[in-house]
């Protein structure tokens, strides 16, 4: 059977090897060349419809240089390192004015992923839930 | 409001009105002087006249028939404001290159036309005058829509934005697959390809046009299947994934009540074909408005009437027609794919689709200004022959916001499916990763996808199987000012 | 080490002169030179510090150096002493050079970095860092940070976050700490955490009566103002008088005695009586009653 890299695969850059320290500061240069606030955000609840991630710090709207958001990230790594952080750029742009660029930048070590709950319907319709085993526990207790 | 513009020769009073037969141009279908309104509907056709038939009067029956007139006066019209209603030819200009044709500007009231309504703007528009004898060949070129007619129009139920967070998938193309064969599959096997492709990498799976409820597999089998697989691949890689459930049925009944099934599965996206007509696609966009769902359209049917230069209409003004009716995808061409398609008219059918203002650019085949008001923008959609090979030319050509769809490209990869679909999401991400880190990807594209094939063997493989496919044929429809003008054939 | 350390150790001769003449650092200091008048041992240092800036690049690119400088500095100096206008041609130089990436330079005080209540500065402090990186953070009076007569002053806060950075970030960002050098004595004695970190000390000595004659002038060309010979000779006899009054700030007190010129000097012309008929001239000379009436020459 041919498997996926990973049970998680949200973000721009899921498909690649994890990005190293200079990999992530050159995305984060580049959203800061085209003129994006950037926002380093954490969970332990990946559901891909967890729309609101914690925001670690307020977004960044003035840095002139990657560094500053890259030591929001060490930061962030140093207490959160066994849960998923991500690094957002926004763009503030008319018929944009959203998130324009997004990745992964920690994992937790253990990821045990999701599976799918279903409720049988009339007809053979299905209803479908996303469940994360990891949620099974309290916030706080996942990704140990 | 100021009368319109008389031009000359043209008749006036009585003598305008009585009984017989008289040229188009004097009938006030041709104003050289007229200055067209902000509030004016313009098209632009290219005209191939019958030998014989001055341009000036050719414009002016295009303009005729395409409003107000018929082939003889009548004497209802001076019941009307007929001045007003009357379409006026202001401006003809000689095709480059290509002797026997020109481009005829015309210039319609608002006021001909029902708000929120394609089908009646069609009707006149490309209605009776396509098959005027006086004309050997007509084309529409381009139009431009006035803001107060486009506020009328729902336009895209989702647009790209809001479809992006839906999905949660920012800063790259997104990818998609059409299931492979066309037709003959069951609904298990189907949903097969279905999962194996969203499980190894990609966003979307598609229905192709001419899957609908055949007797090999019936629509609820498919859309049940499909969604097995859709809810399956997504607790595998915790994304928003989709498959486009092609609801195109033989009814308006029918298609409403796919559709509704497909939103009680849970689906976040379903399909028409342009084939549905206008009608069809304007009720399935107001109802994938209200049911928050992403609105596919495949453009089956249109290179019967858009691929020739001299007769028909340019695919451009199918995309406003299909911004304005709403729809969240459209096919809009690859450039390098299998498909027809010019480097420069893609752009233009892509800036229509995602623009909020495009300006005049011949070299695109924009002869007008067009301001979109508020419509979102509609997610252009390359299918058709390409494959990860081709990844840095298809991110320079079509850009970030756009559908790649890898059909063969996934389902054909010697190591299967799901190897296809991850060799297909490597090449892009590594892609996307190189040009942000200011990489001329373009020159040093087939580089970055050996880098990245180094840790994905997958993509390995699919760079060995396709390493020399290209489709180098010449397009038919291309620009007709600039860089290199092809005449017409 | 890596393969690109180790062709570096191979190579065998570095090009000082073509690295000097690319980095455009004689641009920089020709405009030092222009933009401010005196200033000699200020400049003369720059100088030093570019030379042992380019050098380290030089033995880096030989592979005899690893660590990257430390570049932290202190301007001390009376106000109006030019430490702003040095510290933002100092981060130009360091751009040109490659020391750091962009080159924009961040001034603030002690409001900018402390807040009012608890939980406050450290946020506010990083915000600040972070605007700076990749470029200068400028500290004017940096000794207000440290106020040892209240135990719990936030600034403390703000003084361990800017160690810490100043330490960890060294190849992000470039502090330079400002103020009068006997209270920066005072501040780095009480943390020596400070001193530890900085690798160049300039001071910036107050400007002689010629030389505050020579910047106002080029300040009152700058405005397209001359001053008539009888304005010249009052200013020379106004410079030592201001300098022995208090709130002496060297070129700042030549701005604003400029200033309060051009004040007076409007309010001549708008009470002449030919004010229908003014030449170019009386708008642009300063005449000595113009600064006769400054309060330095009253009493």
């Amino acid at each position: 059977m041919h498997e996926n890299p990973r049970n998680m695969t949200q973000g721009t850059f899921s498909f690649l090897p994890p990005l190293t320290d200079d990999q992530i500061k050159a995305q984060i240069a580049y959203a800061i060349k085209m003129g994006w606030a950037i926002n380093v955000e954490y969970t332990d609840d990946p559901h891909p419809r967890n729309t609101y991630w914690e925001m670690w710090c307020q977004p960044m709207f003035d840095t002139k240089d990657p560094a500053a958001a890259f030591m929001e990230v060490q930061e962030c790594r140093k207490v959160y390192g066994n849960m998923y952080i991500k690094v957002n750029a926004y763009d503030n742009t008319r018929w944009r004015e959203s998130v324009a660029l997004s990745f992964i930048v920690n994992r937790p070590k253990h990821e045990p992923g999701f599976h799918v709950i279903r409720q049988e319907a009339n007809s053979r319709a299905m209803h479908y839930t996303l469940h994360s085993y990891a949620t099974e526990k309290p916030r706080g207790d996942r990704y140990k | 409001m100021a009368k319109p513009e008389i031009g000359k020769g043209q008749l006036t009073g009585a003598e305008r009105y009585k009984a017989g037969v008289i040229e188009y141009k004097r009938m006030g279908y041709w104003q050289p002087d007229y200055v067209p309104k902000e509030t004016d509907v313009l098209a632009l056709f290219r005209i191939t006249p019958q030998p014989g038939v001055d341009p000036e009067e050719a414009a002016a029956a295009v303009a005729g028939e395409s409003s107000t007139a018929t082939w003889t006066v009548v004497w209802t019209d001076r019941l009307t404001a007929a001045d007003l209603y009357r379409a006026k030819a202001y401006r003809i200009d000689k095709v480059p290159n290509s002797p026997d044709q020109f481009f005829a500007y015309i210039a319609y009231d608002m006021d001909l036309f029902e708000p929120d309504s394609i089908a009646n703007l069609t009707a006149s528009i490309i209605g009776n005058v396509f098959g005027f004898k006086a004309v050997k060949g007509l084309r529409l070129e381009d139009m431009r829509i006035p803001v107060a007619y486009l506020k009328t129009f729902q336009g895209p139920p989702t647009g790209v934005m809001v479809e992006r967070e839906r999905l949660d998938k920012y800063g790259r193309p997104l990818l998609g697959a059409t299931t492979k064969p066309k037709l003959g599959l069951s609904g298990r096997n189907y949903g097969r390809v279905v999962y194996e492709a969203l499980k190894g990498g990609l966003d979307f799976t598609k229905d192709d046009e001419n899957i609908n409820s055949q007797p090999f597999m019936h629509w609820r089998d498919r859309f049940l299947y499909c969604m097995e697989a859709v809810n399956r691949a997504n607790a595998a890689t915790a994304e928003v994934k989709g498959h486009y459930l092609n609801v195109t049925a033989g009814t308006h009944d029918e298609m409403i009540e796919r559709a509704e099934f497909a939103k009680e599965l849970g689906s976040v996206i379903i399909m028409i074909d342009l084939v549905l007509g206008y009608t069809s696609i304007q009720t399935i966009s107001k109802w994938a408005r209200k049911n928050d769902m992403i609105l596919h359209l495949h453009r089956a049917g249109n290179s019967t009437y858009s691929r020739q230069k001299n007769h028909g209409m340019n695919f451009r003004v199918i995309c406003k027609w299909m911004r304005m009716a709403g729809v969240d995808h459209i096919h809009a061409g690859t450039v390098v794919g299998k498909l027809e398609g010019d480097p420069l008219m893609v752009k233009g059918f892509y800036d229509t689709l995602l623009q909020p203002h495009t300006p005049v650019a011949p070299e695109l085949g924009f002869f007008f200004e067009q301001h979109w008001a508020s419509l979102k923008k509609v997610m252009p959609v390359a299918s058709g022959g390409i494959h990860a090979g081709q990844m840095h030319q298809l991110l320079h050509y079509l850009g970030e916001d756009v559908v790649l769809q890898f059909g063969g490209g996934t389902i054909g990869h010697p190591d299967g499916i799901q190897a296809g679909a991850e060799a297909n999401r490597v090449a892009l991400e590594s892609m996307v990763q190189a040009r942000n880190e200011g990489v001329d990807y373009m020159a040093k594209g087939p580089e970055i996808l050996a880098k990245a094939a180094r840790f994905c063997k997958p993509l390995q493989h699919a760079l060995d199987t396709w390493k020399h496919i290209t489709f180098n044929y010449e397009s038919t429809d291309t620009p007709d000012y600039s860089p290199q003008v092809t005449p017409a054939r | 080490m890596t393969a690109e350390a180790a062709q570096n150790l191979n190579a065998v001769s570095f090009d000082l002169e073509g690295e000097f003449a690319r980095s455009n650092v004689q641009q920089v200091l020709d405009k030092l030179d222009r933009e401010l008048v005196g200033l000699a041992p200020v400049k003369q240092r720059i100088r030093e510090i570019a030379a042992l800036l380019l050098v380290d690049k030089a033995r880096r690119a030989l592979g005899l150096e690893n660590e990257p400088p430390t570049l932290h500095m202190s301007f001390t100096g009376n106000p109006g002493t030019g430490k702003t206008t040095v510290a933002l041609r100092m981060a130009e130089i360091l751009k040109n050079l490659g020391y750091i990436r962009q080159g924009h330079l961040i001034s603030v005080t002690r409001d900018d970095l402390v807040g009012q209540y608890i939980g406050h500065t450290a946020p506010k402090t990083r915000e600040v860092i972070k605007k700076a990186m990749g470029g200068v953070l400028f500290i004017d009076e940096a000794y207000y940070l440290y106020k040892p007569e209240n135990e719990r002053d936030y600034g403390q806060e703000a003084i361990e976050i800017l160690l810490q950075v100043m330490e960890n970030n060294r190849d992000d960002l470039v502090v330079i700490l400002a103020g009068y050098a006997n209270r920066m004595e005072v501040f780095f004695q009480s943390n020596p955490g400070f001193r530890s970190r900085i690798a160049h000390h300039l001071d910036f000595p107050d400007y002689s009566e010629g030389e505050l004659f020579a910047i106002a002038k080029l300040m009152v060309a700058a405005q397209h103002y001359v001053l008539s010979p009888g304005a010249e000779k009052v200013l020379k006899d106004y410079i030592p008088r201001r300098m022995k009054m208090a709130h002496f700030a060297n070129a700042r007190s030549m701005r604003n005695a400029l200033d309060r010129a051009k004040l007076r000097q409007a309010n001549r012309l708008f009470e002449r009586k030919d004010r229908t008929k003014l030449t170019r001239a009386d708008l642009t000379t300063i005449e000595a009653e113009d600064l006769l009436q400054s309060r330095v020459f009253q009493g």
